[in-house]
């Protein structure tokens, strides 16, 4: 029998229906799994598997969709017991073959939900190897409505087997997964990770799947699967059935095999009628394999970003060259540094992140998961991965969610023997600099050659030509004259290679004065000889400028919109700065404005110190916006927004303090403990302690005892706060506050949260109960006034 | 699988007000001061919610301190006493949609106050969307209050099965971690028992 594989290239397969259905007319019960009758009643199994090969269908999936080790414990009986009943029917048969069916765990992957993504890889791979041993013919992954579980799913096909892996996602009538993700970024993700065919099941009906079909046909140089519900669910004579009957829905399977779809089937409510009546109509239509598509696309777990004329920008702001604060945030581990830069160079454009975490003195690779694992909570831009070491690259790439930018991958053979085999292997679209073992060529023909190259050898890899985007490098004018216009030119012949394009913009005005005049006109004059993106910063007003105004003159910005929304954001700025005579700092902490208090402190530095900043405005605006939050005059949104920019001002009069004079005496360590994941109380806190200037060791949520002590002794710090806000939780509050009084009875420690009281307090042995986050504030003040 | 039984509601935050009473009590504020909501929050929330409640009506037998729905039986005073005087129940959840989880995870990072406030307004308008739902649902049967997991003894393991009968992964894209908490964190479960008509009765 030929691989399915080699059977899809010729002709169009066909899937079996819903499996549920039919085994609920059998008799089975609503709620019981339909995976026990594997072993339980595997004849009528059998009997199912054989109903839909009589009716023509190519192959059968097995009864396996809900089984794994998280659910049941004889997960491997069961997958035996459900392949083996799928074999016996498709025994003496020709062109009849047994997939695997792999279903979603039921749990939602971190950061969202609790499942590692290792955790999930690994809960699959058990399968995969069972399923291996019995002699499935390929596996298909069905159902999934999160990118990250399906990627976990191939992932642990690729490295457990060889057999062929069928892809088919949930998509709603938005034509998104519930996780965000749309044709486009799964098919990216998927073509890199080589999937044999992909596709969407279940939810829709075959009418809401015509709405989508077209974005596979036009992204898709895959196979498409197509494996609708039998409509959606209706009430009729008292009964709830699904409302597209058999005619009906093979009258639709019709038009979305004419649409692209290659492998047609039937899922919830489809039955072998279904099947058959799809077959008989579509088998003599012209069978339409999917042509190579030319395009080069990056892909975040929501959407894809395409690399073509529309100029793409990948914000540089998460690279540790010459950023201070970015050195001194990986070396402390601070992370909310790093996604507030994510976050802001979202807001203000950037359709790709550039992370590049490489210091000398951390574990790069650590580093790089816990960030591109953070970022994708926070933000839905695609990410470039960008490193120097393979290992980092590799590990990155693996748990990233989506197909990523790599950077990056050079001429010479020790990169090439390094990065080509990890972009097999989990995909991405590679980012080539024009360097061999000679150096950086000093024209651009011979760096087109080396481009040329790395793409040959990519090749040999089965790396294609559209996922290589090729960096000429721009080197600064200052050391080289020629330089700019060496690189102008190597962009100009490599589009007209039809390779796409990539420069590190700024580094050609290095050891310039005002370089962002060279870097915008440097950055227009690429543009202009066709480059695809740029490395930049997109907090800069000229660059941004250039990447407007270019889009609106060469026709990419229809009706000018974009443009003219960036134009009027920006004229609107200025109003939203205060005039000298108009409120105050004081008024706006009380308001709770950020930005005009950030005004208002520098416009009040040139006048007088730091000091008197925050004794004479700051601090008393928070005492008047505290006092009528406890006079019940304000409510915490209010006390919350006064807080914030109260911190806000804060940051911008400790600019003008050297970092030596900072006072750090008043200091307190915040946890939420062990086992609690609500963090929102001790936020709150966290918040309302720093705007009064407080310095807030934040040590999260579901805090160890141990740490807590640790961090406190580390900082000598005596003030502690905990928070707990479930019941189950207290006794950990209690434990921690033993461990850290059996250390030193000096500890004073402060408790606050939902489930608390001063009785439960006193009985826990808390020095302080707060009853809310003033209280908390207030407590604190006294405590550091009678030292 | 999906069973044919569920049926599914979906709604935009222009279909219902959110109960200002509600929101105030989550904002920790009186009632009139919810006016003042900064219009990013409101904005960002409405941009991020997706409403979607996912259901089924299904027969329930009380007998000996359990409720049998036969896909699962409920031990237990609580839910008894509540349903006491019905032999049918709709079996619901409810959910605001992951873009909520994931906006609530950016304001996080970005602002405290505004992370506060969207909490407080995503958790009142889950419960303002489960009122607008179950008005829905209810229509032309005369309902007891709906009754969740976590109130009184209905354990809320009891989640488990309820969400695995209304396909809530595939339905609605609800989860359950190891604590048996739900993801999107805006989500809710729920029973609520349809009472004997008279002639139900007689």
């Amino acid at each position: 029998m030929k691989k399915i594989t080699d059977l899809i290239k010729e002709k169009r397969v066909y899937f079996d229906g819903g499996t549920g259905t039919v085994l609920q007319s059998m008799g089975l019960p609503p709620g019981r799994p339909p995976e026990l009758w594997n072993i339980e009643q595997p004849e009528k199994i059998i009997s199912l598997h054989r109903a839909y090969f009589d009716a023509g269908c190519n192959i059968v999936k097995t009864n396996t969709f809900g089984v794994n080790r998280c659910k049941f414990e004889n997960y491997r009986e069961l997958i035996r017991a459900g392949i083996d009943c799928a074999k016996k029917a498709a025994q003496g048969r020709e062109e009849a073959y047994v997939a695997f069916d792999i279903g979603p765990t039921g749990r939602l992957l971190e950061p969202l939900g609790d499942l590692s993504f290792d955790e999930a890889v690994s809960v699959f791979a058990d399968n995969v190897k069972t399923a291996a041993e019995c002699g499935a013919d390929l596996v298909l992954i069905e159902t999934m409505n999160d990118s990250y579980e399906t990627k976990a799913a191939v992932l642990a096909v690729k490295e457990n087997c060889d057999l062929p892996v069928f892809v088919t996602n949930v998509y709603d009538a938005s034509g998104k997964l519930m996780t965000g993700a749309d044709p486009l970024a799964m098919t990216a993700m998927l073509e890199g990770l080589r999937v044999d065919a992909l596709g969407m099941n279940c939810s829709l009906g075959p009418d809401k799947m015509l709405e989508i079909i077209g974005q596979f046909r036009e992204y898709s140089s895959t196979p498409v699967i197509v494996n609708p519900n039998a409509g959606l669910p209706e009430v009729r004579d008292g009964r709830t059935v699904f409302n597209i009957g058999a005619d009906e829905f093979s009258d639709y399977m019709v038009r979305l095999a004419e649409g692209g779809a290659c492998i047609l089937g039937g899922c919830c409510g489809t039955t072998p009628e279904f099947i058959a009546k799809t077959i008989e109509k579509t088998k003599n239509l012209p069978y339409i394999y999917p042509d190579e598509k030319n395009i080069t696309v990056v892909s975040s777990y929501t959407h894809g970003v395409v690399i073509g004329s529309d100029p793409v920008l990948i914000g540089e702001r998460i690279n540790p060259t010459g950023k201070s604060k970015l050195k001194a945030a990986l070396r402390s581990g601070d992370l909310n540094y790093i996604l507030n830069e994510a976050i802001k160079q979202s807001e203000t454009g950037a359709h790709v992140l550039d992370v590049n975490v490489g210091l000398p003195e951390i574990n790069e690779t650590e580093m790089m998961l816990r960030c591109v694992s953070a970022i994708q909570a926070v933000s839905d831009l695609p990410l470039q991965i960008d490193s120097t070491k393979p290992d980092t690259l590799a590990a990155s790439l693996r748990m990233y969610n989506g197909k990523a930018f790599v950077n990056s991958v050079n001429g010479t053979e020790d990169s090439m023997n390094a990065v080509l085999p990890i972009v097999q292997r989990y995909g991405g679209v590679l980012i080539a600099l024009t360097i061999d073992e000679s150096g950086i060529p000093d024209n651009a023909a011979d760096r087109v050659r080396v481009a040329e190259r790395i793409i040959e050898r990519a090749a040999e890899y089965g790396i294609k030509k559209k996922d290589i985007v090729v960096d000429p490098l721009a080197l600064t004018i200052s050391s080289n004259p020629e330089s700019a216009v060496i690189t102008l030119e190597a962009v100009r012949m490599l589009g007209e290679r039809g390779i796409r394009t990539s420069l590190g913009i700024s580094n050609i005005s290095f050891g310039l004065p005002k370089r962002e005049l060279i870097t915008a006109t440097f950055y227009a004059n690429a543009l202009q000889c066709g480059l695809n993106c740029a490395i930049m910063n997109p907090f800069s007003e000229v660059m941004m400028n250039t990447f407007y105004t270019y889009r609106a003159l060469h026709g990419l910005d229809k009706g000018c919109t974009d443009y003219i929304a960036y134009a009027s954001a920006d004229s609107a700025e200025p109003e939203k700065k205060p005039a000298a005579d108009n409120g105050s700092l004081h008024t706006s902490v009380v308001k709770g404005l950020k930005e005009q208090a950030v005004s208002y402190a520098a416009a009040l530095l040139n006048d007088i110190s730091p000091l008197d900043v925050i004794n004479l405005h700051i601090v008393p605006a928070l005492n008047e916006i505290g006092e009528a939050f406890e006079k019940k005059k304000a409510y915490l949104p209010q006390l919350l927004m006064s807080a914030e920019a109260a911190s806000a001002a804060f940051e911008e009069v400790k600019k003008r303090i050297p970092a030596d004079k900072t006072d750090k005496s008043k200091a307190i360590v915040l946890a939420t403990v062990k086992g609690d994941i609500h963090d929102i109380g001790k936020n709150i806190v966290k918040v309302l302690m720093e705007s009064y200037g407080f310095t807030v060791y934040d040590l999260g949520r579901d805090v160890p005892p141990e740490s807590i002590l640790e961090c406190a002794l580390q900082n000598s710090c005596k003030l502690v706060g905990l928070s707990a806000l479930m019941t189950t939780t207290v006794p950990a509050m209690a434990e921690t506050i033993e461990l850290l009084k059996k250390h030193d009875t000096d500890f004073t420690v402060m408790v606050g949260g939902a489930v608390l009281n001063q009785e439960y307090a006193d009985m826990i042995g808390a020095d302080y109960y707060g009853a809310d986050a003033m209280d908390s504030v207030r407590f604190a003040q006294r405590y550091y006034d009678k030292k | 699988m999906t069973y044919s039984d569920i049926k599914i509601i979906t709604a935009s935050p222009e279909d219902f007000e959110i109960n200002r009473n509600e929101l105030a009590l989550r904002l920790h504020t009186d009632r009139n001061s919810v006016l003042a909501l900064p219009d990013p929050c409101v904005s960002a929330f409405g941009s991020a919610v997706r409403y979607k409640c996912a259901y089924i009506r299904t027969p329930v037998r009380l007998s000996e301190g359990i409720c049998d729905f036969g896909f699962m039986r409920i031990p237990g005073r609580s839910l008894y006493k509540n349903l006491t005087g019905c032999s049918e129940a709709f079996v619901m959840a409810f959910t605001t949609g992951i873009a909520v989880d994931r906006l609530l995870a950016r304001l996080n990072i970005t602002s405290q106050a505004e992370h506060f406030i969207v909490d407080a307004l995503s958790s009142a308008a889950i419960e303002s969307f489960c009122d607008y739902a179950c008005g829905i649902i209810s229509k032309d049967t005369q309902c007891v209050p709906r009754f969740s997991p976590g109130y009184g003894d209905l354990d809320i393991t009891f989640q488990e099965p309820l969400l695995s009968r209304l396909s809530a992964r595939e339905t609605l894209g609800i989860t359950l971690n190891s604590a048996y908490l739900m993801t999107p964190v805006k989500s809710i479960t729920a029973i609520m028992g349809i009472k004997n008509t008279q002639e139900d009765r007689t």
